[in-house]
């Protein structure tokens, strides 16, 4: 039992880690082949995700509603709104679900007409909730606090049109912020950020981490 | 009155926010709009893949959803009218699951505009799961990576796909992200096969590619709505995103003067409790 729990799987890691690294530096052929499969076998498993997803969203929504939970209504609205979906899509404008999906029909007209004013509404609403938060929270407490808000306030005008119109220096200014001091502590946490995931990676293929076995302290 | 300020509810900003996008709207004015460097790339970008010798293939990669659907889709169908105006094909795919609709509506939209014919001049493979190892197969076999296009037709039997069998063959390559795609772009597409690789993306995602720009692994990239509407610019048809200009300009000046006082509230707060018999 100990290899099925942890010896097999820490081989497989180190097997699978060990060969997806060399295949995209190693040109050959086999080399190549080789990687092509890999990634085909990381699609299936991509694709069998989003059945996981479904089943843990809808599992999630329909313990809310059993459990009258505050708010239960909304889990009402996930499955009926995933129910209306779900059967345009197997409708699939008179097709049927083998069809490829129709250019017009019900689940067209729900993606364009609710999906994607809903999804933009939902992201414009940022700017009511990010000019009230601005107006309580972005204060000069502090030398460095009075860099970020004139830097801040150079870049929101130089990124817009108003900007130009009220200086030429603005968007000129606003450019270099982009690209000289936000570059720099962006290629810092760039290189801070994957010099990490390489070596959280080396450590899963060495199996010095092996939080992904699960389980706990034998 | 400070204290009032300093505590003021935020409908009453709210409002102004709403005033600042929505008169704007109402009012027909216009601020010059002059494309930045990083956008006048992409803008060479597609130029120099009209100018190769079979008139330049494309490939577009949809990468947002609808939550971005404002910022991102102006500059879907000015990067596609430039294209087609400029008679260079174009192969789509989208990496997100929520794009091809989005994908499909801009690709229709534009081609219709200048009589495009699906899979002669355009194709839309649709969308595939997997992101990085989607790349990885494109790399190495296009045609086994999207066997068919969006519609059911084999690549093998589309015009304007016969000829390709890898990411290599492509002129250019344009992102359209509201994710972390760009990035996996550079690592798996851009510098295993050499392809020029174009970025659009958020205002938000913008900052992060910087650096990728200065290194060119990005020949250019256009970040949200002002980028779209300096792309509008560059195609002389100004679109969604140049009307948009104005909401944002004056929202930014509204959000700045809110700014401002909040500070000058803050600072007149702190000498009146420093100040002894006030506050």
């Amino acid at each position: 039992m100990i290899f099925l729990r942890r010896t097999g799987p820490l081989i497989l890691a180190f097997v699978v880690g060990v060969l997806g690294i060399s295949v995209y530096y190693v040109p050959h052929e086999a080399s190549q082949n080789l990687e092509k499969e890999l990634a085909l076998w990381l699609r299936i498993v991509y694709a069998f995700s989003f059945f996981l997803g479904l089943v843990s969203l809808l599992n999630l929504h329909w313990s809310r509603i059993r459990q009258r939970l505050a708010g239960w209504g909304y889990s009402l609205v996930v499955y009926v709104s995933f129910g209306i979906m779900f059967l345009f899509v197997i409708y699939n404008d008179g097709a049927g679900p083998f069809a490829p999906q129709a250019d017009a029909g019900g689940y067209q007209w729900m993606f364009l007409n609710v999906v994607v004013p809903c999804g933009a509404t939902m992201f414009s609403l940022l700017a009511f909730f990010i000019a009230s938060a601005a107006y309580r929270t972005f204060r000069a407490r502090s030398p460095e606090a009075a860099i970020l808000l004139v830097a801040a306030v150079i870049v929101m005008l130089g990124r817009v049109p108003i900007g130009a119109f009220i200086s030429d220096l603005l968007p000129t200014a606003a450019q270099w912020l982009m690209a000289v001091p936000n570059l720099a502590a962006k290629r810092g946490i760039l290189l801070g950020v994957s010099l990490g995931v390489i070596a959280t990676s080396l450590r899963i293929i060495f199996g010095i981490e092996r939080a992904y076995l699960g389980g706990g302290e034998e | 009155m400070i204290e009032k300020l300093l505590n003021i509810d935020r409908r009453i900003i709210f409002i102004f926010v709403f005033l600042g996008v929505a008169i704007p709207l109402l009012m027909e004015f216009h601020f010059p709009i002059k494309p930045t460097a990083a956008v006048r790339s992409v803008h060479e970008m597609f130029e120099a893949a009209a100018n190769t010798e079979d008139g330049g293939v494309v490939l577009f990669s949809w990468d947002y959803g609808p939550g971005s659907e404002p910022e991102l889709q102006p500059m879907a169908l000015s990067l596609l009218r430039h294209c087609f105006r400029r008679n260079i094909k174009v192969v789509a795919i989208c990496l997100w699951p929520d794009a091809p609709g989005l994908a499909e509506e801009a690709l229709t939209t534009v081609a219709a505009e200048y009589g495009k014919e699906v899979g002669v001049d355009y194709a839309f493979m649709g969308y595939k799961p997997g992101f990085t190892s989607v790349l990885i197969n494109m790399g190495q076999d296009f045609k086994s990576t999207f066997p068919k296009d969006r519609w059911g037709t084999a690549v093998e039997d589309l015009p304007l796909t016969k000829g390709i069998s890898s990411l290599k063959d492509f002129d250019a390559v344009m992102v359209l992200a509201a994710g972390a795609t760009p990035e996996m772009w550079i690592a798996y597409g851009q510098e295993k096969f050499k392809f020029p690789l174009g970025a659009g993306c958020t205002a938000v995602m913008a900052p992060d590619l910087f650096p990728f720009l200065q290194s060119k692994q990005l020949t250019g990239l256009i970040g949200g709505l002002a980028g779209a509407a300096e792309y509008e610019t560059l195609v002389s048809h100004p679109g969604t995103a140049t009307v948009g200009m104005r909401p944002q300009s004056v929202t930014h000046l509204v959000l700045i003067l809110f700014i401002f006082l909040g500070n000058l509230m803050f600072f007149l707060s702190r000498r009146a409790s420093r100040t002894p018999g006030t506050a």
